[in-house]
């Protein structure tokens, strides 16, 4: 905004102020020569007792008429020569377009120079100079433009349903080339005003008694010590003008393309019901509401003494626009050393939220609260410094997307053993050594050979191998393993599984295994846990998953597993409604608008979570009413 | 060359096929080629030069009042009184000798001028480019990892604004409002020559600050951008110190990009140490071709030329190649 009317003020002073001042900006006084600013003279005098505020508004007309000049010649040349690379063969095209990149390559100034040079020093070789260097730019958005726009399907369509060339052009692709063009162009000029300047202040543009800024600043620069206005004022002038274009340019663009031109700051996580992993992770010590009767491990009560995990109460909280939202609220289980956990929900459901919050890597701004005891020990009471050793000995995630959770620029050698380096203090030999044990155990062959390499040399289920072989360098007493095979062919898959399963019984590693995929989870592990909204509605032992879901939620995911033997015509089974808005939970029981059980008591009252057997409990108010 | 000679007939039979198989071979064959291409049509460009002025150079350079003989004499000496497909082949030939003509002003050899000038460019160039490269990038890196994930909001403001403004000063300007700073305010460092290291400070200073600005913006929102990457979640989840996290994880994947960005960088890079010589008064390659054009040298800004256009291609090359050491994804890329 501030740019447009700077813009506009510009133009004006360019074109009126001519007019009124221009006798009067070459009035000379040599009695009054070389004066500092004055109430008289506002920026004080040059070397002939000339006003130089009058002087610098009077050059506004040639400084941006140059630069304007400029500019056209820019286009002119440039968005013919790159427009014609849409209507080119393949070759020639590739041609021109390493020959606009190649020019590009030069600096503006040199080749302005350059062009100057030939055309000899004066207002003409500077104008062409500047055009021509400005050309390639124009020539290199011109050529994306019109292969990108010309090969779109719309018009295509238009020319497949006859209209002419004439018409296509104006109706579809100049409307949407122009956007860009006005952008490219006002930057354009901006350059231009900072380009044409130089090359009169460098004595190769405008000559006397004809004056710019550029030609100004030169002439204030070699009376600096009289008066540092006389430079001081034309270069304020050149500066603020290329801003204003600049500025408006940009500010333009942002307007037209804020995912392009954004300064690349994230946008504030507003819902925080998306629950699949934010952004970036943090590393967040749990601030844990300590309950007074469970401090300690003795009084702990619940099948083994020493659960490889164990949660308890834990929230994770998102600040939203509505104020604060439980992504995951109050989730407690334990699972047992060699045991896997599975816990299922659609996305939305906290599961990832949950398995994040126990490897401390919660994304900014969620805060953890809870308990969450590692191997006996609550990561509460540890500094950040015994936490982080101690994370990075007894846990281990593997992530959904081997694809993208491998560093492209290390080898994976390195990424395998640095952990074990920093936390268990081995040497890079004895690090290596395990490295290459653990890629055997995962069935990477060539074990020596693959560390040495880096991840884009490997196919997706190597590298998710390999990322479970960096689980395993420590020998974790907990592995978390986050959809580790949702981004995987399902061949890859069963390999994978099959691998973790194998990892449980031979580490004797408790895993948490996450995933929507409710037929996997049953095959792979001991006791599934299903969330919905953040909470935990049902445990259950996989045996039983099949024979007797109770909660409505858990009886709705079963039936909406695909099957094999269904038969084609009989409707595919799916849950009505959509996943709960976190920020705004229905009342009671969170299921109950979706839910064809629900009763009266389920709107006002959330059922609490009843354990029903060891590793059996549910939520809710219908299923617990049976038994009872 | 010296490699494939090392393969005795004898010797390891891989030792040719592994060459050609590396992805190294065909990258640098290409990045050659393109090389060699592009620095024939800079030549043909200065060729050109002379040639393609309108009107009668000589004039231009002896002034109207010239003599015939005087005229002939510029002609020869330019070489334009030739047919042209032999000026062709005589400046080539010339050129491969090393050979560029003689100024008009002071009739001393061009190469001359060159070798006694470079060394100022290049100090500056190398200084400018090293200040760039050891502030921005540490700096973008500091800035993205304290706004990462919207932190410090105000912070990323202020540090927009901040570097949009000096990035869209030129660097001509940057010069005078230093020189004026140092010359007429606090007088502690020479504002012309190039005498001893000092001397150097405020022209580095002038050329690097606008794409110092550029460059920091370019490294946080790349540094933004890779710590939201998964792997860095890994990295995180594996509890390294932030050390290796910043250093071991992000650096080498920021520095890609930032390197991307240097090698069109350090060419306008070259264009401004031109300006910026002029203005301080430094004996370099930029001063030589400033006053080579006013006076009409043409040998002069045909040589000044040249050395500068065969430094920026040679430079983005190098740059390519680095790109390439650092990621090798880009060696099979094409381009």
């Amino acid at each position: 905004m501030l740019g447009v009317a700077a813009i506009v003020l510009i133009a004006l002073v360019a074109v009126v102020a001519p007019f009124f001042l221009a006798h009067a900006a070459s009035a000379f006084d040599v009695l009054q020569a070389n004066q500092n600013p004055s109430r008289e003279h506002l920026l004080g005098t040059d070397q002939l007792g000339r006003d130089l505020l009058t002087r610098i508004i009077v050059a506004t007309r040639l400084s941006v008429g140059l630069a304007l000049a400029a500019t056209a010649i820019g286009a002119g040349i440039g968005v013919p020569l790159g427009a014609i690379t849409a209507v080119l063969p393949q070759r020639p095209r590739m041609v021109v377009q390493r020959a606009i990149d190649s020019l590009l390559a030069f600096p503006a100034i040199i080749v302005a120079i350059f062009v100057g040079a030939i055309i000899g020093p004066g207002a003409l070789g500077a104008t062409l100079g500047v055009g021509i260097s400005l050309s390639f730019a124009f020539a290199r958005v011109a050529s994306t433009l019109a292969l990108s726009i010309g090969g779109r399907e719309y018009v295509v369509a238009a020319r497949v349903v006859g209209v002419n060339a004439a018409r296509r052009f104006l109706r579809y692709i100049l409307p949407n080339i122009a956007e860009t063009m006005i952008i490219q162009t006002t930057v354009a000029v901006s350059n231009s005003i900072v380009f044409v300047s130089a090359l009169s202040f460098l004595g190769l543009g405008v000559q006397a008694p004809q004056f710019d800024w550029g030609r100004m600043l030169t002439e204030g620069v070699q009376a600096f010590y009289l008066t540092p206005a006389a430079a001081l004022g034309p270069a304020v002038a050149i500066a603020i003008s290329a801003l204003a274009f600049g500025f408006a340019g940009e500010a333009m663009a942002r307007a037209m393309n804020p995912l392009l031109w954004g300064s690349g700051e994230l946008a504030p996580v507003e819902r925080a019901s998306a629950t699949s992993l934010g952004p970036m992770p943090e590393l967040q010590v749990a601030r844990p509401r300590l309950l007074a009767t469970n401090g300690s491990n003795g009084h702990a009560e619940g099948p083994p003494a020493h659960p490889a995990l164990e949660v308890e109460d834990l929230y994770v909280t998102f600040p939203s626009a509505g104020g604060q939202v439980d992504v995951v609220a109050g989730v407690s289980f334990t699972v047992a050393k060699g045991e896997t956990l599975g816990i299922v929900g659609e996305s939305g459901s906290g599961k990832t939220m949950t398995a994040m919050a126990i490897a401390q890597l919660t994304p900014y701004p969620g805060t953890v609260k809870g308990t969450i005891r590692l191997d006996g020990q609550a990561l509460s009471e540890l500094s950040a410094g015994q936490l982080n050793k101690f994370l990075s000995i007894d846990l281990a995630v593997v992530f959904q997307d081997p694809m993208s959770s491998l560093n492209p620029a290390l080898k994976i050698g390195t990424q395998l053993t640095e952990g074990a380096e920093v936390h268990r203090g081995l040497s890079h030999k004895q690090a290596t050594q395990t490295a290459v044990a653990r890629l055997r155990e995962v069935n990477i062959p060539t074990p020596e050979r693959q560390l040495q390499r880096h991840p884009h040399e490997f196919s997706g289920g190597m590298r998710q191998r390999a990322m479970i072989a960096m689980g395993l360098m420590n020998n974790p007493a907990l592995l978390i393993a986050d959809e580790p095979t949702t981004a995987l062919d399902v061949t890859i898959q069963a390999q994978i599984m099959d691998l973790l399963a194998r990892i449980n019984v031979d580490h004797e590693a408790a895993i948490v295994f996450i995933s929507h995929n409710l037929a996997l989870v049953r095959q792979s592990c001991h006791r599934v846990v299903v969330m919905y909204a953040g909470r935990i509605v049902e445990e259950i032992p996989s045996d039983r998953l099949l024979i007797d879901p109770l909660h409505p939620y858990t009886r709705a995911l079963i039936a909406a597993v695909p099957d094999m033997l269904r038969s084609p015509d009989e409707p595919l089974a799916y849950i009505p409604g959509s996943a709960p808005d976190l920020a705004d939970l229905p009342s009671g029981c969170p299921f109950h608008p979706r839910c064809p059980l629900a009763v009266d008591k389920c709107r006002s009252r959330r059922p609490p979570l009843e354990e029903r057997a060891t590793g059996r409990r549910v939520a809710c108010w219908v299923a617990n009413e049976d038994v009872d | 060359m010296a490699v494939i000679a090392t393969a005795r007939p004898g010797g390891p039979p891989s030792l040719v096929a592994r060459i050609s198989r590396n992805p190294w071979t065909g990258f640098l064959f290409r990045r050659l080629v393109s090389l060699a291409i592009i620095l024939l049509a800079l030549a043909f460009a200065t060729f050109s030069m002379v040639r393609l002025i309108p009107g009668d150079p000589a004039l231009n350079i002896a002034g109207i009042g010239a003599t015939p003989e005087q005229l002939d004499a510029i002609h020869h000496q330019l070489g334009i009184d030739q047919p042209l497909l032999v000026q062709l082949v005589t400046y080539f030939t010339n050129l491969l000798h090393g050979d560029l003509g003689s100024s008009f002003v002071t009739k001393q050899p061009v190469t001359e001028v060159i070798q006694t000038r470079i060394s100022n460019s290049l100090q500056l160039a190398g200084a400018s480019l090293l200040l760039v490269m050891l502030v921005s990038i540490p700096g973008g890196m500091l800035a993205g990892a304290i706004t990462r994930e919207g932190r410090h909001p105000r912070g990323e403001v202020a540090f927009t604004a901040l570097t949009s403004i000096i990035g869209a000063l030129p660097e001509y300007l940057m010069a005078t409002f230093l020189a004026f700073l140092f010359a007429v305010e606090i007088r502690l460092l020479p504002v012309a020559g190039a005498e001893g290291p000092q001397s150097l400070v405020l022209p580095a200073l002038a050329v690097s600050l606008r794409p110092i600005a550029v460059l920091l913006r370019i490294v946080r929102v790349e540094t933004l951008n890779v710590l939201a990457q998964d792997y860095i979640r890994t990295a995180r989840s594996k509890r390294l110190p932030q050390r290796l996290i910043y250093l071991r994880h992000t650096l080498p994947n920021v520095v890609t990009a930032a390197l991307t960005v240097g090698g069109i960088l350090f060419a306008a890079l070259i264009g401004s140490a031109v300006v910026v010589e002029t203005v301080f008064a430094r004996p370099g390659l930029g001063t030589s071709l400033v006053n080579a054009v006013l006076a009409r040298d043409y040998p002069v800004i045909q040589g000044d030329v040249l050395v500068l256009g065969v430094t920026v291609v040679v430079v983005n090359a190098i740059v390519d190649i680095l790109l390439a050491a650092v990621d090798p994804r880009s060696l099979t890329r094409k381009g």
